[in-house]
């Protein structure tokens, strides 16, 4: 079926405050079409929505509507109605009036406005409400009322401001079918805008996803989940394992040191792409039969399906000596006051930008009152750091002038760079004592900052990278001595969504079809 | 189309900001007039700022206004918001009740709170004065915090004050540091409401306050009938104040925050909150002033003196102030009626200046003391005409103030002496001077003239006559368009707006030498023969010091001072003469003596049953003239 | 947090005591003579015939009520336009406007009142203007227009910032709908933002009314001696002379008249505030 054409964007662009909203969009839209513009909140759908609405004028570009520019035309000569994000119905008005409102703007004769709206309430499902205050119903028959109002003046397009947003999930799921039911119905073209991936899958006969004001991919939901056009549509749209991959020639893609076939062509040779694979096209098979090999991380069940994450590369790490040793602690004169605190490495590069209260959490250092239990501040270091390899004291004093005397060793300490993964981490030896491990809350993260571990991009330093901690030892039964602390991060790790299931550290194959490959051309998106 | 919509408005913004600022402005401009008039500008002076800190009086209505408004704004900052979160929390039977019962001073016209009040301090003889005012202040102010402070109560999370108190926090601190926080936006506006209601009130002050304690309001209302530029200074004060705040309370913060980045909002709202309270007591301790310390015969005591408005020479209470260590408090009344009504119902004061007639009374009435003659030295000094007359035949009660006559006061340039000689007091119902006329507001002189042109007596009792007299009155304010005015006449005549006047011989005096081409005449049907003395009432709290002040007021200098600025006869021989004659203030102006000895003149006499027919036909005719006004 | 209930008693005892009271004192009076106790007082309603049987007194209610009619009208004429210009302009143009407005009513009263007098005294300013625009020699001191304008200058702003208020409150997606419907501007602002600023107004109209049919100084100050309206007959009833059971009556009958006015208005507003209540 051959339709026509009834809405170009041309070239629009908006900006506000000197911020690009709009980069140029260029957007065709075709008769009796449930087409949806998706992304993030700013991603500049809701203006495009505004300005063919005529709430707003594009800074550049035309709208042609219907074969005829309308930049210039205000919104109440426009032949197309809007559904309001918050559906914006005039509460000193009742349903009959809010519906009628365009109507009798119109002055359209009182029995042909009845009629009219007695029409829309069957087809909203709202018979019998029409002499409601709007301000009662539930948003539910809010949004029906609103849907209505619109739809009521017979417009060509009717367009739809995130309508769902303020409804709660069940009702969502009703009205998303009702929306396609009633479109199907009245046969006019829907613009609908939201983020959420699974609506505008659900309902729309065309996807427009957007990103920062630029059209990411025009097409059909299957079109849009299964090629996704870039990785951030693939990871927009459904759920996606997204893995930086080099095209070795047409049907041969290479990730993570391993060739694979595929079904896609025409990228030049040896360039940098990114695969997606869906976690629903992979299979969990022994190890011996998987394409590739991992190990279990974690099972999630989720319902009909488990979601396994799988590490499939190992990440980077990096271990270091915990000397546990005796509680060193000072008790003032009196015995009202208690401080202690613990010797500590530093890398010689951080000397500089170390300060007091850095100080004071690396060496853990605590005064308290033994009597209460209750905690007193530290309040002066005294030191001479000075950023050369060596040791040097540190005292600490409570306000009440208790003191003790710790070592700083100011060291150079190498990290461990994996290039591959393109990431770093790097972690210290240290001291502490039996009773500090003991009361610990949360060991992992007490562990991460007593080594002052840190993981980070190489491309990137001051992106962090998440560390996990290993250890062999329990806590609760911890004595003096020397024991070994492993940082590390987590390498690829892939997302599977199976019926079947898997135990958490076993080692398993895994295995996908060619064509659920999809190699995809990298975008560098500037921030 | 829309431009011009943008016209239209920016002409309807730009017109409105001059009608809200322009008397303003105007009223600043004026306060630097060298001269008294409102209207013509002859030069700058400084001189009404010197009045207005002179004048204890304005000083004191200052600090009264401010020092109100503040307490008011904040207790009933403090109580409608602890009230409010209460509420909240309570049954929707007590919330709506409570509702209810606050909708009745913001529902109910101002008046109507005001005499409510008023009825519930005298009933229960809460005596009037600085606490009631500040009662009526909180007692109207609350109702309007909890307005603005309830719906952001109850928008608030219903679980915040568990939370807190589930971590740890007692109720007290899960108010102070929660909830508290959550609604300061609506407690700062409930705040500013309150305080603007405060400052601007006037009807529940007047009626409500005693003691003379003045806020602004009230003195600028019983200031304002003679033109006083001092006013327009004060106002300008006001202003300033105002201005200095709002700026303070924008700067403040803005400094403050320089110190501590991490300024968050509520911090600010607070802060400025803060200064506007410090700017406030700070511009009220400067209002107050320093007060000084030295041992005088009265120091520190205080003299309560209720007299009518600008009664008195400018210097006598400073100096009798400085003479005598005291501190003088002074409240004026419109009509001997006004002051009646306050001394029965049992305000105290230590001195009054009332009228012949209502002396008379007060004596029937045993609301006033014997005096201590011995104690008034200076009575020696007085003159005959003032003595001994027949509302104190002994002089036992009363100590003459001023004395005078009630007369004709008219424009030379339209009315002549023969013309009114021959007419009288019915000149009053001559067409000729229809729109052209004013009758001063006191039932007793009205009626007076009203029976000497019938011919009558003006004590009679007859209801007969009063009823004629009624008729003739009624025939003057609704054919001829007679203005009823009070003190006011006193400028509008000097500056000859109407022809013809009825005042008394004092103002007729002070009239003619503003204006030459004024003259002052007394009919020869007869006058009131007048004279005001001073009393102390019967539950006077310092009638030494009152005595002190009626001896200083016979005195040479007291009574010069008194006359000279006032234009009231002298009862102070020395000074009447010395006035009258050659080189005096009033040398030659036939008002500053009133005639003596004339038979047809009388003075009035007390009677209960007259009195209220008077004042009943009185008050209509009042409303009669209203309505016949436009 | 049951026990912040508490909180408000103290607060329930203070309405009684200082909001109740006095309002059953003016009804005790009203209904008594002179000269009662409390113990021993016999009813009449002497007071209430008294006002209602003189055609004198009658004129001058409702020579007060046109007053306040007028004075509410001219305000609403004023201060809606204001209202809505203030209310489209960008967010800190409209600040500034609003302060500019609240600003007077920080200033006494009586002191924005007595202003006046200069500028409209004979041979003021609005005098020469008026001589200047060729009006000739307007007389405007003590006339009902100087009694007017007073009232108008004092009360306005309570009509604008209400009204600005209700503005503020509407949801601007509102008027876009309008739009999209296909109202024009002004039928936009003919069904949609009059409608939904009348809480607003009416507030506004409360806030005028009431004061302006109580008023007594600015009658005073600016109408001159021998204009007297029902704030000035209650004032004279208990100051000058003496008649406070007349003078509670007097009040009694105002008050119920203003709650009758309310209650009427409220019925107005009770639509709209159903529906805030919803909310």
């Amino acid at each position: 079926m051959e339709k026509k054409k009834l809405i170009e964007f041309r070239n629009i662009v908006k900006n506000f405050d000197g911020q690009f909203v709009l980069k140029g969009v260029n957007l065709d839209i075709y008769e009796n079409e449930f087409v949806t513009l998706l992304g993030p909140s700013g991603c500049g759908k809701t203006t495009l929505l505004r300005i063919l609405g005529g709430f707003l004028e594009a800074d550049e570009g035309h709208v042609v509507f219907d074969g005829q520019e309308i930049s210039k035309i205000p919104p109440y000569e426009r032949e197309l109605n809007t559904v309001f994000q918050k559906y914006a119905l005039f509460p000193h008005l009742s349903v009959f009036e809010n519906i009628a409102f365009g109507l009798k703007i119109k002055k359209m004769s009182k029995d042909v406005i009845e009629q009219k709206v007695m029409k829309m309430l069957k087809l909203i499902g709202l018979e019998g409400y029409e002499n409601k205050n709007v301000t009662t119903l539930s948003g539910g028959q809010q949004q029906r009322v609103a849907i209505a109002r619109a739809l009521v003046n017979e417009p060509k397009v009717l367009l739809l401001d995130e309508p769902l947003a303020a409804l709660d999930l069940k009702l969502r799921k009703e009205m998303q079918y009702e929306l396609k039911r009633i479109q199907q119905e009245v046969g006019i073209t829907f613009i609908f805008v939201t983020h959420d991936q699974e609506e505008a899958l659900t309902m729309s006969d065309k996807i427009v996803v957007m990103r920062s004001g630029e059209i990411q991919q025009v097409g059909t939901p299957e079109e849009i989940y299964n090629e996704p056009a870039n990785r951030y549509v693939a990871g927009f749209i459904g759920e996606s394992n997204i893995i930086p991959a080099v095209m070795v020639e047409d049907y041969k893609v290479r990730f993570d040191d391993i060739t694979f076939d595929c079904v896609d062509f025409g990228f030049k040779e040896n360039e940098s792409v990114d695969v997606v694979i869906r976690p629903e096209d992979i299979d969990i098979v022994s190890k011996e039969q998987g394409k590739i090999t991992g190990e279990v991380l974690s099972v999630l069940f989720k319902g009909v399906h488990y979601e396994i994450m799988v590490e499939t590369v190992p990440g980077t790490t990096v271990s270091v000596n915990m000397h546990v040793i005796r509680n060193t602690d000072v008790t003032s004169a009196d015995g009202k006051e208690k401080i202690s605190a613990n010797d500590f490495y530093v890398d010689i590069e951080d000397v500089d930008t170390l300060d007091d209260k850095e100080i004071i959490a690396l060496s853990n250092a605590q005064a308290w009152n033994p009597a209460t239990d209750e905690y007193t501040s530290v309040a002066r270091i005294e030191h001479q750091l000075e950023p050369q390899v060596g040791t040097y004291p540190v005292a600490f004093f409570t306000a009440g002038g208790t003191k003790i005397e710790k070592r700083i060793f100011v060291v150079n300490q190498p990290f461990v760079k994996n290039e591959k993964a393109n990431e770093a981490v790097m972690a210290f030896n240290f001291f502490i004592t039996v009773d500090e491990i003991r009361e610990s809350h949360a060991l992992d993260t007490d562990l991460k900052t007593w080594a002052n571990a840190q993981g980070w991009k190489l491309s990137d330093e001051n992106t962090s990278v998440e560390l996990f901690v290993d250890y062999d030892f329990e806590a609760g039964e911890i004595k003096e001595g020397v024991y070994k602390v492993t940082f590390s991060t987590t390498g690829r790790e892939l997302k599977i969504h199976t019926t079947d299931a898997a135990k958490e550290g076993e080692e398993v194959g895994l295995t996908f079809f060619a064509e659920d490959i999809h190699v995809m051309s990298k975008v560098v998106f500037e921030e | 189309m829309k431009k011009k919509q943008n016209l239209w408005g920016k002409l309807l913004i730009a017109f409105l900001i001059i009608f809200f600022y322009a008397p303003i402005l105007y009223m600043i401009i004026f306060s630097f007039n060298e001269s008294r008039s409102l209207t013509a500008f002859s030069g700058f002076s400084l001189k009404w700022y010197r009045h207005m800190l002179e004048s204890k009086d304005m000083m004191e209505a200052l600090y009264t206004t401010f020092s109100i408004a503040i307490l008011a704004t904040l207790i009933s900052t403090v109580a409608g918001t602890i009230s409010a979160i209460g509420l909240s929390k309570s049954k929707r039977i007590l919330r709506e009740a409570v509702e209810q019962m606050n909708n009745l001073p913001i529902m109910n016209p101002d008046i109507v709170t005001a005499i409510g009040l008023m009825l519930l301090f005298i009933t229960f003889q809460v005596e009037k004065g600085y606490v009631t005012m500040l009662l009526a202040h909180v007692a109207f102010c609350i109702p309007y915090v909890i307005l603005s402070v309830m719906p952001k109560v109850r928008s608030l999370d219903p679980n915040l004050a568990d939370a807190a108190m589930d971590l740890g926090a007692t109720p007290l601190q899960a108010l102070w540091k929660v909830i508290v926080p959550q609604i300061t936006p609506g407690i700062v506006s409930g705040a500013l409401i309150a305080f603007t209601m405060s400052v601007d009130d006037f009807i529940i002050s007047y009626f409500v306050t005693g003691q003379g304690v003045k806020n602004l309001s009230i003195m600028v209302y019983t200031m304002s009938k003679r033109v006083n530029p001092s006013i327009n200074a004060v106002s300008t004060l006001v202003v300033v104040i105002i201005t200095l705040s709002l700026l303070l309370i924008n700067l403040i913060p803005l400094l403050l925050e320089n110190y501590s980045e991490k300024g968050r909002k509520r911090r600010k709202l607070f802060l400025r909150t803060g200064a506007l309270l410090g700017v406030a007591v700070i511009a009220v301790l400067a209002v107050r002033g320093k007060e000084r310390l030295e041992e005088k015969p009265f120091q520190g005591q205080v003299l309560r003196i209720y007299c009518p408005g600008e009664y008195m020479g400018e210097n006598v209470i400073p100096d009798f102030e400085e003479l005598t260590g005291a501190r003088v408090i002074t409240e004026y009344f419109d009509s001997n009626e006004q002051m009646y009504i306050k001394v029965a119902n049992g305000e105290t004061y230590d001195i009054l200046v009332p009228s012949d007639y209502m002396i008379e009374r007060l004596i029937q009435e045993k609301l006033i003391q014997k005096l201590d003659r011995e104690k008034i030295t200076n009575s020696d000094l007085l003159v005959k005409e003032a003595l001994y007359l027949p509302y104190d035949p002994e002089n036992e009660y009363s100590v003459p103030y001023f004395w005078g006559s009630v007369g004709i006061v008219y424009d030379t340039g339209k009315v002549t002496e023969e013309e009114l000689q021959e007419k009288g007091y019915n000149i009053f119902l001559d067409p000729k001077y229809k729109s052209d006329i004013y009758l001063y507001d006191s039932e007793r002189d009205s009626f007076m003239i009203a029976l000497k042109a019938l011919g009558y007596s003006m004590n009679t009792k007859e209801e007969e006559q009063l009823k004629e007299a009624y008729q003739w009155l009624e025939r003057c304010v609704s054919t001829m368009d007679a203005e009823i005015v009070t003190d006011e006449i006193i400028d509008n005549m000097a500056q000859a707006r109407k022809a013809l006047g009825i005042v008394y011989s004092g103002d007729g005096a002070y009239i003619m030498s503003e204006n030459e081409e004024m003259g002052y005449f007394e009919p020869l049907e007869g006058t009131n023969l007048w004279c005001d003395a001073m009393v102390i009432p019967k539950n006077a709290d310092n009638p030494d010091l009152a005595h002190e002040f009626m001896n200083y007021l016979c005195s040479y200098e007291a009574a010069y001072d008194n006359s000279d600025f006032v234009g009231y006869t002298s009862p102070n021989e020395e000074v009447m003469e010395e006035l009258f004659s050659e080189g005096g203030t009033y040398e030659g102006i036939n008002a500053y003596l009133p005639r003596a000895g004339y038979e047809m003149d009388e003075s009035f006499h007390y009677d209960e049953e007259t009195k209220k027919i008077i004042s009943n036909l009185w008050s209509k005719i009042k409303i009669v003239a209203s309505n016949a006004g436009k | 947090m049951k026990k912040f209930s508490q909180l408000a008693l103290p607060y329930i005892i203070w309405a009684v005591l200082m909001l109740v009271l006095p309002m059953l004192l003016i009804a005790l009076y009203s209904f008594t003579n002179q000269g009662n106790t409390i113990i021993s007082f016999s009813f009449t309603l002497e007071h209430y015939g008294k006002f209602f049987t003189d055609k004198d007194f009658l004129l001058v209610l409702s020579r007060s009520l046109m007053i306040a009619v007028k004075t509410t009208l001219l305000c609403l004429m004023i201060g809606y336009p204001a209202a809505y210009v203030i209310s489209r302009t960008g967010e800190k143009i409209q600040n500034f406007l609003i302060l500019m407005i609240t600003v007077p009513t920080w200033i006494n009263m009586l002191v924005r009142t007595y202003a006046w007098i200069g500028l409209l005294s004979e041979g003021g300013l609005v005098q020469k203007i008026c001589l200047w625009l060729g009006l000739g020699e307007v007389e405007f001191l003590y006339t009902e227009g100087a009694v007017l304008l007073g009232m108008v200058y004092n009360f306005v702003p309570f009509m604008i910032l209400q009204i600005h208020s209700a503005l503020c409150k509407m949801d601007g997606s509102l008027l876009e709908a309008a739009a999209d419907l296909g109202a024009n501007e002004v039928e936009a602002f003919k069904q949609v933002t009059l409608p939904l600023s009348l809480p607003g107004v009416i507030n506004g109209i409360t806030l005028v009314f009431l004061p302006a049919v109580s008023s007594f100084f600015i009658p005073k100050l600016l109408g001159g001696g021998q204009f007297f309206l029902i704030g000035n007959l209650i004032e004279n009833q208990f100051i000058t002379a003496g008649e406070w059971n007349f003078g509670s009556a007097i009040s009694m009958i105002m008050a119920v008249i203003m709650m009758l006015l309310m209650m009427l208005v409220k019925k107005a507003e009770s639509r709209n505030q159903a529906q805030e209540e919803e909310k």
